[in-house]
This record gives structure tokens, sequence and C-alpha cells, in this order.
């Protein structure tokens, strides 16, 4: 690492090329969670080049596992701010580079002809102020819609503290716009992100809410009047880095959802970058990834399922459980509402059955008008029934003779291998030892 | 005696098959659609080679769009596609099962049919890999700046990805070359995609790329390794999504 930098900035000395550039600056957006290219259905209108999906296109896959959708870099990774969390905080010594908006328009172009992207995530460090930054990025989307005629995806990033009259414009040039929460509640932010305020933050997104808004009526309106941010906007926390319970995340997470009218929440499972007094002590146990799935799994149910934050957890329970996923773990409090008869119960029942998805779901209240369902035609619609099994009935028969209890439930399902990392599954369940103490 | 319409392995040649079938108003146990080269022989069965006809086709996707809708036809014309050898089959006992049904638009919802089961399941199958290859299709730009693909898919999925990338190149020359099924899809930029096959081509010409290609092709996969967070990493949840068999014609991976 050090002799890596090292000679980068030798290097960098002379004028720096674009390659370093680029490294440079993707490595400084890396953290940014939200890849995604869903949200929009645009055709191209046969002079430029791009168009967007509804349902987003994945074209490839990083080593970390996570969808590279995007070109997702920083138009600058020098900043003004000193948050702590951040790899471009101001008191890190870090090579700095900056794209040109020219050099950010070739680059997505000639990397979507290619097919290797379905667009543009564009953010970036503070430079100067936040308007001169949102300026810059107002700049480089203009060029690329205008010049480049480019008709493909745009996420951008709205800079908190900027002039609203200016995230106002980017909006209309972008597909989905994002202001970062960074921390899920205010105090975490005042005590890692100093130059941050709470306000700064959701004034813009509130912003782009009554936007967004006003555009859907004048839409109705005039078919062709321009969209803003049609993709919607999303944010995103870290997870790990202040002492939240999920609880409270979730509870952040729905008050978004239905005050803001956010697409999609993301959470950040924190990342030790820098060495900081404020910052939670460094463990070797890396960033807590299984905690960050499990809020992904509850944001789900939040947005498909009809859930509620309360249902999934409470004040006494503020944590979900490591070795069952929020919707198992919600069925398993629930037994008394077990099991439920696949050709009778309703939509939002079935839902809540563990292994039942949204899709099969919709499937199963299709299929049974034409028909009567039994196992066999529930595996082909989709479900998954090694989950599943324990909490239905087809005709008013279980798939095999099981009991409705707790332990017994929990036992099997956790012999039939839940995906857990090695170490937590390792105490998971063991041989029974008569000198076991027996708890409930 | 049940009757098997033998045809050919295309979109025409089965509904050509189907056309016959339909016509001869028979039962669905009492005939059967078989794909000319994946034939397994029957006893007590007639068989009849189907003549391919653009106007049967026509006339039973016509057939199609009018009695099981559009939505219906999407997912048939998807499972024809699809390398399966039962397809022809399960399309005609989809199709007859609509005969059944109050309202045969709704057929494809009909699950617990065998058929349908397997017409969606088809259908399912191909569109996914329709999908993945719309993201995972690399193009390099040749000398004469045409921009040249290599796909191997296990199904017939050109015309899927055709409109697709003709919408949103299309002022680009473009051709997406389908090595499993020896098939080209061609664009040229302003005008409409064609597919062509049985033509030979000079492949050497897709071996010289421009002075550019070398460059982005470097920062692309320079992009790809850095965009990737150590802590995290995760080759088998890459795996999951990203199946080898798609990787040999992505430059990033080479």
């Amino acid at each position: 690492m050090m002799t890596q930098r090292l000679q980068l900035t030798v290097s960098s000395l002379s004028e720096m090329n674009m390659y370093e550039k680029l490294n440079i600056l993707t490595d400084a957006a890396k953290y940014d969670v939200a890849c995604t290219s869903s949200g929009t259905e645009r055709k191209n209108d046969g002079t430029g080049t791009g168009n967007c999906t509804q349902s987003g296109i994945c074209h490839s896959f990083s080593a970390d596992g996570r969808c590279i959708s995007l070109l997702k870099i920083l138009f600058t990774n020098e900043c003004i701010y000193d948050c702590k969390y951040c790899v471009n905080r101001r008191n890190n010594d870090v090579v700095r580079a900056s794209f040109t908006p020219d050099e950010v328009c070739t680059l997505t172009m000639e990397f979507y002809r290619r097919n290797y992207i379905e667009g543009l995530f564009l953010s970036s460090g503070i430079l100067k102020s936040p308007d001169y930054t949102m300026e810059l990025i107002y700049a480089t989307l203009f060029q690329l819609r205008q010049k480049y005629n480019f008709q493909g995806y745009i996420h951008v990033k709205a800079i908190p503290g900027a002039d609203l009259e200016l995230v106002r414009r980017v909006g209309f040039l972008a597909d989905r716009m994002s202001v970062n929460l960074e921390l899920p509640t205010a105090e975490g932010l005042k005590a890692l992100a100093p130059h941050k305020t709470r306000k700064n933050i959701l004034m813009p997104m509130r912003l782009v809410q009554n936007r967004m808004e006003e555009n859907r009526q004048e839409l109705q309106l005039y078919r062709n009047a321009p969209r803003f941010v049609p993709a919607g906007q999303s944010t995103q926390m870290i997870i790990g880095a202040t002492p939240e319970t999920d609880y409270q995340i979730m509870q952040v997470a729905e008050s978004l959802y239905q005050k803001f009218e956010l697409k999609r929440v993301f959470y950040s499972a924190f990342v030790h970058v820098n060495d900081d007094a404020a910052l939670p002590a460094k463990t070797g146990d890396g960033p807590p990834l299984l905690r960050e799935h499990r809020l992904y799994q509850a944001d789900w149910l939040l947005r498909y399922y009809h859930f509620r934050a309360e249902e999934l957890l409470t004040e006494d329970n503020p944590n979900f459980n490591v070795l069952f996923d929020p919707k198992c773990n919600w069925a398993l409090r629930h037994l008394e509402i077990f099991p439920v008869e696949i050709n009778r119960a309703d939509y939002k029942m079935l839902l809540r059955v563990p292994g039942i998805g949204y899709k099969s779901a919709v499937r199963i209240v299709k299929a049974r008008k034409l028909g009567t369902l039994d196992f066999t035609d529930l595996k082909k619609i989709g479900v998954v029934l090694k989950r599943a099994l324990y909490f239905i009935t087809c005709n008013g028969r279980m798939m095999y003779p099981t009991k409705i209890e707790e332990d017994y439930i929990t036992r099997n399902l956790l012999s039939a291998g839940e995906k857990l990392p090695p170490d937590v599954t390792g105490m998971g369940y063991r041989q029974l030892s008569l000198f076991d103490t027996v708890t409930s | 005696m049940k009757t098997v319409y033998v045809c050919n392995d295309t979109v025409t040649g089965i509904f050509s098959g189907i056309y016959d079938a339909w016509k001869a108003k028979k039962d669905e146990e009492d005939c059967k659609i078989a794909l000319r080269g994946m034939l397994e022989q029957e006893l007590f069965c007639d068989y009849v080679e189907v003549e391919e006809t653009e106007h049967k086709a026509a006339a039973v996707e016509a057939l199609i769009k009018r009695h099981l809708g559009q939505l219906a036809y999407w997912d048939i014309y998807h499972a024809i596609l699809s390398a399966d050898c039962q397809k022809g089959d399960a399309v005609l006992g989809a199709m007859l099962a609509a005969k059944k049904i109050p309202d045969s638009t709704k057929i494809m919802e009909h699950l617990s049919h065998p058929k349908v089961e397997k017409v969606f399941e088809l259908s399912r199958n191909v569109g996914g890999e329709a999908h993945n290859y719309k993201g995972f299709l690399r193009f390099r730009e040749l000398e004469n700046g045409v921009l040249y693909a290599e796909i191997e898919p296990k199904n017939q999925i050109l015309t899927c990805l055709a409109p697709h990338f003709a919408d949103r190149l299309p002022m680009e020359n473009w051709m997406i070359h389908d090595r499993t099924h020896k098939m080209f899809a061609v664009h040229e930029g302003g005008k409409r995609w064609v597919i062509v096959w049985g033509e030979q081509f000079d492949e050497t010409v897709f071996e010289k790329v421009s002075d550019r290609e070398k460059e982005y092709a470097r920062l692309w996969k320079g992009f790809c390794r850095t965009i990737a967070i150590k802590e995290r990493e995760n080759p088998r949840c890459q795996l999951q999504h990203l199946p080898l068999r798609y990787r040999t014609d992505m430059v990033e991976f080479f």
C-alpha cells in the first residue's frame, strides 16, 4: 500500500495519466453503495446513444460480489470537509485528482458503447464550496446530455449545502438523485461529520420530493414536459460506526420511505479506513456484513411485504437475530397463525410465509383460480419449500408430518442450511447432552 | 393413433408444426410436436413431416395473439427459442389447454397444468439468459469502427438482444456473433437489424481491433479491479451472480 502510494505520488508530479486518475477516483468512490440502474424506462429517440430499462441491468460483478452497473466515480476526491469515516477527508494524506467534465463524458460514452456500463454514477468530494462542486457536476451532466446526446442512466449525488436552484437544475438532467444521510441519527452525524448537518441533508431531499410531485402533475398535463428525477431518489447510511440499534435504523428507514417517499435506502457496513478516536475501535472481524444483510432483508419486508418496523423489532428486542432472516424470525414468534392453507389464504398472508416471495405469492393467487395447487406445483412456481414447508398446508395437508413448535422448526431450519458464515452456524445447533440446562 | 409432427428447430418451423396439429383438431394425447434431429422414436405413432411456410407461422402467431393475448405470446415466443427439445410439445399443450379454461388470456396463470408450467419454465429460462447477456455482452471496436461482440448462449436469444441494442445504439454499426448457433445479428447505423446465418465471414477481421480499443479495455479492467472493496471480498457471491460460462467473452476477466 505504502509503495503503491509512493509510486502514485511520484508519477503525479508529472502529468497524471487517465489510467491513474480513473484508478484514484474509482477507489475513492467505491464505498458508495448504490449501483442500481432501475426505476425508469426510456427509449432512445433515434439520434443519440443509450436508453433505460425499468428493471435495470447489471453489467458485471466485482470480486466483492457487488453488481457493477454504472461507472461509479468521484468528480474529485479533494474535499474541504473532515468526515471521520471517509477516505477523502481533508486531513488524510492521499493522492488527490480531479476529472474535467470532458474526461467524464468521454469515458462514459466509450464505456457505454462497448456495453461495459448502463450509465454514470457521479459523486464528488467538496471542492472549494458545495455550490462550486455542484456547478461542476451540473456542467458535466449538461455536456453529457446535450453535446454527447447521452440518453442512458445517470445517478448523481446532491451535495448537501449546495444552492437549491442548482439541485433542481441537476435533477432535470439525472435519472436518480441521492443525498447521503451518512449516519442514522443527528447525534451520530454531529460526532463523525462535523461539517454536515441534518438540516443540510434533509433540505435537498425534501426539495427533490416536492419537485417530483410537481413534475408528476406537469406530466399529466403535458406528456412531453421535461422529467425530473424519473427514477426517484435514494439515500444511504453507514451501519456500525455509531451505536444505533437495528430498531432505530429500521425506524429511520421507515420514516424516510413514508415521509420522503424515497425509492431506496441503502445500508453500508462500516469499513475501517481511518484511525480516529471518534470511530469504534478496530477489531479483527471486518465490516458487519451479516448485520447489513439482515437490514437489507428487513428493508425488503418494509417495501414489498407490507411489514412495519415495529412488527419486526421492539424496544426490548432491538436487534435482528443472527440465525434467521427477519421474516423467519417473525414467523417463529407468531406460530399461532400458522400453518396457512395455500389454496385459501389471502395475498397478504401468503407474503408473510417464509420461503414465499412476492412474485411466487402473485403466481399462487392467480394459479389457484384455475386449479388446486399441490407441493410439486409450488416448487415449480418458485417457492422455497425447505423453508416454507413448516408453515403451509396444501389441501389441508402438510408436506411431511411436522410439529408446529418453535424449537422443532428452529432446529430443522438450521439443519436445512441457512446461508450463514461458519462461525455463526458453528454455534447454531449441537448434539443435545444430558447436562444441558433446559431453557425455552 | 398418435401423430407426431416433425419440424425444424426454428420459430417458423415449430409454428408450422403447431399449425398442422391444430388443423387436424387432435386432442392433447393424440398429437406431439418433435424437432428434426432431436427425435426420440416411439412405437405406435404416425410420423408426419411438416412443411415449413411463413404463412403457417404468421397464422399461428396471429391466433395466439388474438386468443391468448400479447403477454402469453411473449412467453410462448421465448419458450420456442429454448434449447429444450420438448418446447414445441409444451407450447401446443398449453394452447390446447387454453381452449378448456373460461378465459383463454389467463392461460399462463394456469401453472398447475404441466404443459403450461413447462412453457413458463422455458420462457423464464430464456428470458433470464437474454437479460443476463444484455449486461454481460461486450463489444469491441474493430479497425473499421464496427462494434463486434461474441456470445455463446444456450438458447437462441439473438432476436431478444438485437432490438435492445438497436434501440440503445441506433447510430452505431454493430454485430453480435452467436457461436453456439452460428448466427449473427447485424445492425447498420440508422437502419434496421437483421439476422444472418449460413454465411461465411472472414474471421480474421474480428481479431483486428482499433488502437483506442486496447486503451479502453485497460481502463475498464482497472476500474473493475479497483471498485471492489477488499474487506468485503466474496468470490462465491460473485460466482453466483456471474457464472463462469459468461466470463469467457468478458474483457475484464481476460
